[in-house]
Formats: C-alpha cells, structure tokens, sequence
C-alpha cells in the first residue's frame, strides 16, 4: 500500500452523537433571541418595518451565500474528481441541508413583496410602471413583477434544495451499501449539477440583490456575489470543522494538510471577489456612463465611502496579504483568526452592496436619475447604521446554525467513498 | 554493451551491470536505485534520510505528495522570491504611471486631475506587472534554484535511468556523501526494497560535461540575428540618406487615380477636383422650401412652422413633435441653457464655481415692463431656427449636428418652455384649476 493512502485511525470518533442537537439548540437560542430583539427594534423604527427587511435582506444574502458556496464545494469535489475534500464532505454536506430551512426563512422578505410590501423593491411601487419617471426601468418590470419574481424564489429554492439534498442522500446511502458506482454516479451528475448551479446563483443574485437597484446594470454581479460568498462558506467550513475537532471528533483525519486547502480556497476567493468586484468599479467608473456609476456614486461619497475603504482594506488587502503564506493556512489558529475575520466583512460586503439603497429611496422617495444621483447633495448621504442591522443578522445566523445542526448526525466521514484513504493520506506537494 | 566487463554474468545481483546500458569507467559518481512505486520511493527516501546521508536525490516522472519531507528537505525559497517579483511588478507599475501622468506626459483629457484620481484605470497596469515579473521570477528562479540549465548528467549514463521520464522511480545516493560505503550504502538501498541499484560512473570523457557545440553556435547565431533589427534602427537614427524610400508593393503607394484637391494638367484650373457645374443641383440638395430650411417666409424671418416636410408630409405641431424636441433640447441645448431653459446648465455652473461671469440666454425669459428682456420669446420662429442653426455670438451653430426636422422640434419645445413658465392661472383647464390654488 502506498503512504499516499492511509487507513482511518482505529481510536478515530467518526460518529456526531450529541453534536447536531447542541448545534441546533444553541443555534436556536441565538435565533429566537435576536430574531425577537430585532421585531422589536424593527417595529420602533416607525417605517413600516424597512429598516427591518432591508436588514433582514443583508442577513439573509449571507447565511444563503454560505450554503451556496459550500454546494459549489461539492459539485467541484465530484466534477474535478477530488480527494481531499472527502474527510470535510459531510460536514459540508450539513451545511448545504441549511438550504430548506434557509429557504423557509427568506420567506419573511419574499411574502411581504407578494403581498403588495412597495419599500423594499423599488421595482414593486407604482411609480415603477410611471414610463414617463422610469424609461430604462419600464421593460423590466415583465421579469420584475412580485409574483414572477416569488415564483423564481421558489424555484431557485427547490434547485438548491434538490442539488445539495440528492448529493448528500446519495453520499449517506454510499455508508451503508458501499457502493463505488454511486460515487460514479454523482460524478456523472455534478457536470450538468454545476451548469444549472452557475446560472441559478447568478439568477438569484439578480433577483434578490441586484434588483434592489432596478435602474442599474452590471452582469458580473451574480459572480461577484458567489465569490464573496465563497469566501465566507470556507471561512464557516474551517471554523466548524474546527468546532467538531474541539469536541473529539475527527481529530486524527482532518490534518493541517486539509485546514491548509481549505484556506487556499479563501484565499483565492478573497482574490477573485477583489478581481469581480475590481473588474465592475473599473468598467462603470471608466465608461462613466450615469446609469451605471449611480450606483457607485452613494457607495463611494459622503459616509459610505468609509465602509468602501474598509472593505477593500479589511475584506480584501489585509487578508490578502497574510493568507498568501503557507503558515497563516497551517496554522491553525491563525487560519480561524482570518475565518472570523472574513465571516465578518462578508457581512460587511452583503450590508455595502443592500442598505446604500434603503437610504436612495428615503431621501429622494423614488430612484430616479434627473432627482438623485446627479443633483443630490451627496454630503447628506448618511450610512444610517441601526442597531436592528446586527440582531437580524445575528438571529440569522442561529438560523443557519439550526439548519446545520439538524444534518449533524450519523457518520461524520463518508466511511465507504472510494477516495476517503486517498483524503485520509492526503499531503500538500 | 557486450564489452562491458561484468563481475556475476547473466545474474540479477547487486553488482550486475550487465545489460542495463551502464559503463563502469570513470569514476564512481553514485549508486542509483529503483522502485516499483511511488510510495515505496518515499519509504525509501526516509530510510536513507534516518542514516544520515545528505548527498541523495529522488527521481520520478511526477511530483510524489509527501517526498520533500521524507527526504528532510527544506522549504524552498522560490515563493519569496516571486512575491519579491510580484511586489517589485506591482510597485513599478503604479510608479510608472504616476511618473508619466504627472511628470513626462502630462495630458489633460478636459481638465480631469492627472494624479491620483486616475488610479483606477492604472490598476489593471499594475497587476499585469505584478502577474508578469511574479511568473518571471517563477521560472527564472526555479532554474537558478536547479542550477539549471545542465546538459549533461552522469545518471544519464544509466540505461534503466530512462524510464525516469515514464514510469520509472529512483534514488540516487553520491559517492561524494561523506557516509558513503560502497558496500553499506548499497546493502541499505536493497533493504530499501530496491527492484535493481547500479553503480553509475562519471564519464571520463570531459568534453560531455561541456555545452555541446551545436547548442552554443545556436544561441550565440539566434542572438547575433535578433540584433540586426536593432542595428538597422540604431543606423538609420544616426544617419542621412537622400535615397528614396523602399516600396514593396508599388502599386499600392502608387495607384492610378486622382486624390481629391490635388493638381492635375489635364483641365486648364490645373486641379484635379472638378466642381458642380454651374446651373446643376445634386439630387436630394435642391432645399428649394425656404421656410423648412432657412426659416424664411417671403425674405423675412417667418413666424410660423413649415407646411410640410420635404417628403410631402404634413408638418404638424402636435405632442409628438413636443416630445421629439424635449429629447433633443435635453441633448443638445441642456449643457448651456439647462433643463430650464433658464441659462444655468452645467457650462455656465462651472463658469460660476470658477469665478466667471458668463451667462447663457435665458430662454423662457418675459419680456419686462421697461422694454428689456425676452429676446428670445421676441423672436420669430424663422429666427430662433436660424440661430439653432447657424449660432449667435458665442453659441456654436448645430446645423451640423441637428437635422432640420429636429431643429424646428426644438423651437417649438422652446415655446413650450417660455409659455409653460410664463403661465397664468387662465392657461389651465378648467377642470384643473383648483388643483393648483
């Protein structure tokens, strides 16, 4: 037998026990308590619950980003024929079961808009429909209709759920038959997998984030989205794997070699958000053209051009700079310092690209071109923090926790997949 | 390989040479082992490591996960040295542009700020720098690392050595190893788990160390030729010739045809541009309606709007037309006159900011009890179109710009405007009225 593969380790814990339940029920406390704190800052907010949804909107971009990112983990690991990832893969796998609950969540912004809700998308009021006002917004407003837009949600939805849900059955089924032909049989599916997974998330980053400001374009935006959102699904991954190695579990099979893959990949997604997003400003700014740079014009004045400068700094330069060495990956409390630290400022990054809008519609009452950008005083243009940003966030986050917590159990490692040795054994060059 | 002299003829034991393509001349350079698979290749290397032996290297025809520690080597310092490149390409591309965009070539492209606005677009400059020397450093750096380029090896010598490149796995300890025992070295190799360890020797030939000829004659004529250009320009920078330019096509650099204001013999102007002929019209260029085209009615400036278009279309001012003229207004007249039409557009705004004084023409402007004032609402239609036209004073004329259609729609948007913002409560339906009181 060659060193490349080795054999699971015979004291090795391998079973999640209690672990699910702790999860969910502190995930549970965390979401009941700040979800209730939030209703109750939201409603003294006095604005027909805006502040509250729009929150609720960054919240919401980034538990789902983070599951997103995590399917796209395991779509890559079938596809490309992978082999470290086997040891993290269930793991993984719980966090991509978040999806239904993730789903059930996001309803609270989704039902309102169908209900006939006109201040969180602009696209939903009737000015919208006023051709005269909205020019370049009238043709969209087809796609952007609330019921269309609801039904996509759904969809969306049900695309995600079945993706993560059949690879994490298939990969269950795998423990107990043995079976090589089902890792064949994923492989098989993870091509067209990873086809629909690219146009839906890039779909749902129009729909949901995009779509906020209707009146404006930019076709790299559904990737930027996956890409920063990558970068926090493997900052959660590295913290929960360090989580489950703290309670006893996997402490021999996940080595320093994995940590240091797994930070790989938030390194290359630090760069590679950085480069979307670069790739984004540089085109609108270069080409200046007023219904693009709009959108850059209330992120880069007045208040708002310190949360850009803290983002390129704090999301991009600093863990740039650090993640590039082998021994901040390696090390493994170093690489849970840059976890929390992107977990962050991926936070950061959804609240930078949602809530510029909330304060777009509140000064000037309707996005208009003629009205706002070009001749609004942009030195009134405030962030307007709330406290209530935070609590919805971090209620949010339970909810995600729940949603990972409830697919904890059983085996923690895929123990028949074919390539569990190779990953067990696996070594950087 | 019949002459080779072999000690155990026709066996497989260690000291077997025979039929494996090693000459035993020279001297002994090192003892080289193969194994079946990679891994034992690794298990190979950490016993050879654990003996002590430092002059030892693996072979195999890909990178084997795990072999830089079973044999105790240490990190490499290439990353360093392409974050150096990396940093060091970064670094000279954002001065680059900052040393041209603010010292040698200065341009101002409509008094945008040269520095550091303008870092943006010196971005992409940057990385690619960056990208560029980091991948130069890379490959340069791995070379030098190697002690690259080297023609010649001994190992080469070794006929089994060639599989190397396919499936072949090998270790070679040197005989220059100061724990170097012919017998021991080669009992440890075996214990190893070595399918076959040969003695390879170094070629007592000096020459195959050397560069061969052909290689060098390459390079050193590559090189010679790749100057010629450079010569050639460095030549005719300092130099003078009053020969003609070389053609190599002629015939396109001469063709035989006229180009346009240029002399010719044939007709007594001596030009080569022959003008309309006198009493001819080209077809579509009569513009025989005065009032479309120069907004005339009987030699006076006409107060009215054209009959017709010069397709026979009737000319109707309706909401169409309205509308027509506010797009082009918004488009063409805005930057001066403004949305307004009350001469604050942005020119006049950044004349103001600048301590200017200039003013353009109000537009909508009534006329005053004391006889000043609305000039514009003074004037005829066949005038207002004339200045759209042709320009007054300072205005530049857009007949270049603005077909003549467009032109009369603006003038009656202008109408529009002055009868919009000079309005009184009687111009409202009825209907309307209370709305406004």
């Amino acid at each position: 037998m060659s060193v490349l593969t080795k054999s699971l380790h015979p004291d090795e814990k391998i079973k999640a026990g209690k672990l699910g339940s702790n999860m969910t029920k502190a995930g549970a406390g965390v979401a009941l308590v700040f979800l209730i704190v939030s209703v109750v800052l939201g409603a003294m907010q006095g604005d027909h619950w805006k502040r509250f949804l729009y929150a609720y909107v960054v919240g919401w971009s980034f538990i789902a980003s983070i599951a997103i990112g995590m399917l796209w983990l395991i779509l890559l690991h079938f596809l490309v024929r992978g082999r470290w990832v086997t040891v993290v893969r269930r793991l993984a796998e719980a966090m991509t079961g978040a999806f239904p609950l993730i789903w059930i969540a996001g309803l609270v912004f989704v039902v309102p808009v169908v209900l006939g809700y006109k201040d969180l998308y602009y696209w939903a009021s009737a000015d919208a429909h006023n051709a005269t006002l909205n020019p370049t917004l009238h043709h969209k407003l087809g796609w952007l209709s609330p019921s269309f837009w609801a039904i996509r949600y759904v969809v969306y939805g049900a695309i995600f759920i079945g993706l993560a849900g059949y690879f994490a059955k298939k990969s269950r089924e795998q423990d107990e038959t043995g079976d090589p032909a089902i890792t064949d049989r994923l492989r098989v599916v993870s091509g067209p997998g990873m086809i629909i997974y690219g146009f839906t998330t890039c779909a749902l980053a129009f729909d949901v984030l995009m779509s906020l400001s209707p009146k404006w374009y930019s076709t790299i935006y559904g990737v930027m989205f996956w890409g920063s959102g990558n970068v926090a699904a493997f900052s959660a991954l590295a913290l929960i794997v360090l989580w489950v190695q703290r309670n006893g579990r996997l402490v021999h099979s996940v080595t320093e070699e994995h940590y240091h893959d797994i930070g790989k990949w938030m390194f290359s997604f630090t760069f590679f958000w950085a480069y979307t997003a670069f790739s984004q400003f540089m085109l609108q700014w270069y080409g200046n053209m007023p219904d693009e740079t709009v959108w850059y014009k209330y992120r880069l004045f007045g208040d708002w051009q310190w949360v850009s400068i803290a983002i390129l700094v704090g999301y991009w330069a600093f863990p740039f700079v650090f993640l590039m060495s082998r021994w901040t990956k390696r090390i493994v409390p170093s690489l849970a310092f840059f976890a929390v630290w992107q977990l962050v400022f991926h936070w950061l990054d959804m609240y930078w690209n949602v809530m510029p809008n909330y304060d777009w519609q509140t000064r000037y009452g309707q996005p208009d071109l003629n009205l706002g950008p070009l001749t609004g005083e942009i030195s009134l243009h405030h962030v307007g923090f709330s406290a209530v940003d935070i609590t919805v966030w971090l209620g949010l986050c339970g909810v995600l926790l729940v949603g990972i917590g409830r697919h904890l159990k059983g085996n923690l490692l895929p123990i028949k997949d074919p390539t569990l040795g190779m990953s067990l054994g696996h070594e950087q060059l | 390989m019949t002459d080779t002299p072999s000690h155990h003829p026709g066996g497989h034991g260690p000291d077997d040479n025979n039929g494996n393509g090693t000459p035993t001349e020279g001297e002994l350079y090192a003892l080289l082992a193969e194994y079946d698979t990679p891994g034992e290749l690794v298990t190979a290397a950490r016993k050879v490591r654990d003996a002590g032996y430092a002059n030892f290297d693996c072979f195999s025809p890909f990178p084997v996960h795990g072999i830089d520690p079973a044999m105790g080597i240490k990190r490499t310092i290439l990353p360093l040295i392409i974050f150096g490149g990396g940093f060091t390409g970064a670094v000279s591309g954002i001065a680059l542009q900052w040393w041209c965009n603010t010292h040698t070539w200065q341009w101002n492209i409509s008094g945008k700020p040269l520095w550091p606005t303008t870092m943006p677009a010196g971005i992409p400059i940057a990385y690619e720098l960056a990208i560029l020397l980091a991948v130069f450093s890379s490959f340069f750096g791995m070379w030098i690392a190697n002690k690259l380029p080297q023609v010649w090896h001994p190992l080469f010598r070794n006929e089994r050595f060639g599989r190397v490149t396919d499936d072949g796995f090998f270790l070679a300890i040197e005989a220059g190893d100061r724990r170097f025992d012919s017998v021991q070295t080669r009992k440890l190799l075996t214990d190893a788990g070595a399918i076959a360890v040969d003695a390879v020797y170094q070629d007592p030939d000096p020459r195959k160390k050397e560069l061969p000829r052909w290689i060098l004659g390459f390079i050193v004529a590559s090189s010679a030729f790749a100057l010629i250009p450079l010569a050639i320009a460095a030549k005719a920078r300092n130099s003078h010739s009053s020969e003609p330019h070389i053609y190599i096509f002629p015939d396109m650099n001469w063709q035989p045809k006229y180009k346009s204001d240029t002399a010719m013999d044939l007709f007594p102007d001596n030009r080569a541009n022959r003008g309309d002929i006198p009493g001819t019209i080209a077809r579509g260029w009569l513009e025989a309606d005065d009032t479309f085209y120069r907004g005339l009615d009987n030699g006076a400036w006409t107060t009215g709007f054209p009959k017709a278009y010069p397709d026979g279309a009737p000319f109707a001012v309706d909401e169409a037309l309205l509308k027509r003229g506010q797009n082009r207004f918004n488009i063409y007249c805005t930057p001066c006159h403004g949305y307004d039409g009350h001469g604050e557009g942005m020119v006049p705004t950044r004349v103001k900011a600048g301590g200017g004084l200039w003013q353009a023409r109000n537009l909508a402007e009534a006329p005053q009890a004391n006889g000043t004032g609305g000039v514009v609402e003074q004037m005829p239609n066949g005038q207002l179109f004339n200045t759209i036209s042709n320009g007054y004073s300072t205005m530049q004329g857009y007949a270049a710009q603005i077909p003549q259609a467009d032109r009369w729609a603006i003038v009656s948007y202008v109408r529009a405007l002055e009868r919009a913002q000079n309005a009184s409560l009687d111009d409202v339906p009825e209907g309307q009225r209370s709305s406004l009181k």
